[in-house]
């Protein structure tokens, strides 16, 4: 599959530490792959080289499908604080969390993520966190993707691949749009309001892409032995962190309306 | 000249020399607009700039013209799809015609002084343009065309046309021929639209003659030309056209008094998206890149934006285009278009499908 311009070129500093980093989260999830992620410089990623590294970071999670309390993290270095703590978070429907550090049991739909709703939080900057959970909602609707186009690919109905049917084809067309556009937004967000409207665009691609591949996949895609299930809970939960793709969106037609015009927020 | 100096001497001269279009928003008017715009551009060196010298440009990089188009089309001057068909027209010209000739005419196009069409569409080749039927037959030096053209915008303005022909079976049959529109055996007949402008037209073609010296490229080139458009169509002259619907939806936020923010803000989202995308193809382009089927992405997002911002305009004036003529109502109908012309929505998504997640065949 074409992607656009995710990947650094393999033998860059940045090559071999994705390499690295996509090996670790293959066979490490939740607090231990928080540990790995210390053991790997994640620390000194955050403060040195954020641009790259956190993108690089939360984009892996989604597509190998582990998990790490990272997002801590960037909001706390955001907010002048040391990295390695917990700090809660807003969630949408006017709610807090926190995302545990150690591995523990959830209420959460997606039962893998150590989240529990908590009462009251303090306000925490959330554009640098937006964009880390941009990424890795761009991450986890490639995975979805990858999946759907390999098994559009091997199955086979009437005779051809399901891949050769143009109502299949179109789905999994669209959600590659959808995703690309996410990743453009991303790539270009630097302050508040492009932060915002790029975790919009985000959740927007990851739920057209849980829409599009769950279909796309069939009977298989509905069990819990293939693993669409786990990206599609992950991606809904993640689109309610620090605001959803619906609340963002309304948001950002609030402050159009305010202002009175629509930022243009990228130049040639 | 970097991009942020020309931008602010462009705006700085643009404040100071007022462009703005007349009343009339006929389409005749629009047309004579843009021969204006172009003009008093082009003897202000500002249209000029990102073209090479030998065809009447200044130099400088091509995304100054993208700079350009954008305060064009900011300011309302021009019409921002006939605007943008100067990207298209002469790069094909400076890429494929001869140096001479590319440099007679192409200054012509760039001041205003012509206007140029394309004749590529035919009533059987739509989205199958390689089908196309227009036959061109050697005759010692010359080449006589027979054949019928459609969906040529500004065909009945334009003093030239870029036309692709058959001249053998298959892609590589194809040719393409520079036509003076005065040239016997041509026939305009402009089409009435759904939002009533003649923006296109059918053109006929019946033993019409053409020089040899005027073929672009060699014999069979057609294909490739046709070809070579999309990456100055996909960054240019869609840069333009972003350009242009933000002011729209500018517009709708002063007009409307409607607080459906989900509304706005989708189609603020979709417009920011199209517009980060279209940013990173240009840079893509001017680092030397050449552009491709991901092109596709930017063109499904562009018409997909179009379409859901004049959808929540009419839903957010309601009754407006209904009842009054504003241009709220030619607009939104135009947007119609936005997924059909330039490739289909549909071939773009069987574009988008087959070379860039490799799903074979159909």
């Amino acid at each position: 599959m074409t992607t656009y311009s995710t990947a650094p070129a393999p033998d860059s500093d940045l090559g071999l530490l994705e390499d690295a980093l996509r090996k670790t989260m293959e066979s490490t999830t939740g607090a231990a792959l928080d540990a790995a992620l210390v053991d790997l410089g994640w620390h000194d990623m955050l403060t040195e080289m954020p641009d790259d590294t956190i993108p690089m970071v939360f984009r892996l999670l989604g597509e190998t499908g582990a998990h790490a309390p990272v997002i801590n993290d960037v909001v706390l270095v955001d907010a002048g604080r040391e990295a390695g703590g917990v700090v809660p978070l807003p969630y949408t429907g006017r709610q807090w969390i926190e995302w545990a550090r150690e591995d523990r049991d959830t209420t959460a739909l997606d039962a893998e993520l150590p989240i529990a709703t908590v009462g009251s939080g303090d306000p925490v900057p959330v554009a640098a966190a937006r964009r880390a959970l941009g990424w890795w909602l761009v991450g986890t609707s490639r995975a979805m993707l990858d999946s759907a186009r390999t098994h559009a690919l091997d199955r086979t109905q009437f005779g051809k691949p399901i891949a050769g049917f143009q109502a299949v084809r179109h789905r999994l067309a669209e959600t590659y749009v959808a995703v690309e556009g996410a990743e453009a937004t991303l790539r270009a967000a630097t302050d508040e309001l492009g932060s915002l409207l790029a975790k919009a665009a985000a959740g927007r691609a990851a739920i057209i892409a849980a829409r599009h591949c769950q279909q796309v996949l069939g009977g298989i895609g509905f069990t819990a032995e293939h693993d669409l299930h786990r990206h599609i809970k992950r991606a809904l939960v993640l689109d309610g962190l620090l605001g959803s793709s619906r609340e963002l969106t309304r948001e950002a037609g609030a402050l159009i309306r305010a202002e009175g015009s629509a930022p243009r927020l990228v130049h040639l | 000249m970097n991009v942020t100096e020309f931008r602010t001497a462009v705006r700085t001269w643009l404040d100071e020399n007022d462009l703005t279009p007349g009343p009339d928003h006929s389409f005749d008017a629009q047309v004579e607009q843009l021969a204006r715009v172009r003009r008093e551009l082009y003897d202000a060196g500002w249209m000029r700039y990102g073209w090479p010298e030998e065809v009447g440009g200044l130099g400088g990089e091509a995304v100054l013209r993208a700079v350009l188009g954008e305060e064009v089309a900011t300011r309302d001057l021009a019409e921002p799809g006939i605007y943008s068909m100067i990207e298209v027209l002469a790069p094909t010209m400076i890429s494929y015609a001869r140096p001479e000739l590319a440099a007679e005419m192409v200054p012509k196009l760039l001041r205003g002084e012509e206007q140029w069409c394309q004749g590529f569409s035919e009533p059987g080749s739509g989205s199958d343009l390689a089908s196309l039927s227009t036959r061109a037959e050697q005759r010692g030096d010359e080449w006589v065309i027979n054949g019928q053209k459609v969906w040529t915008s500004l065909a009945q303005f334009a003093s030239r046309c870029v036309l692709l022909t058959r001249t053998a079976p298959g892609h590589k049959g194809i040719t393409a021929f520079f036509v003076d529109m005065d040239t016997p055996g041509i026939t305009v007949r402009p089409l009435r639209t759904m939002h009533g402008v003649d923006e296109f037209a059918e053109v006929y073609f019946d033993d019409v003659v053409v020089p040899a010296d005027r073929m672009l490229g060699n014999p069979g080139d057609g294909w490739k030309l046709a070809m070579d458009l999309l990456p100055h169509e996909r960054s240019t002259c869609f840069w333009h056209r972003i350009a242009y619907l933000f002011t729209r939806l500018d517009r709708l936020v002063d007009e409307t008094d409607s607080t459906a923010d989900d509304e706005l803000g989708a189609a603020y989202l979709a417009l920011h998206t199209v517009r980060c995308r279209s940013l990173a193809t240009q840079q893509r382009l001017a680092s030397g890149a050449s552009l491709g089927p991901e092109t596709s992405v930017d063109k499904i997002l562009l018409a997909t934006a179009e379409q859901q911002l004049f959808d929540t305009a009419r839903d957010l004036l309601p009754g407006v285009l209904e009842l009054s003529d504003t241009e709220w109502r030619t607009e939104f109908l135009y947007s119609r278009a936005a997924t059909i012309y330039g490739g289909t929505a549909e071939i773009q998504r069987n574009i988008v499908a087959r070379r860039l997640l490799d799903l074979g065949a159909e």
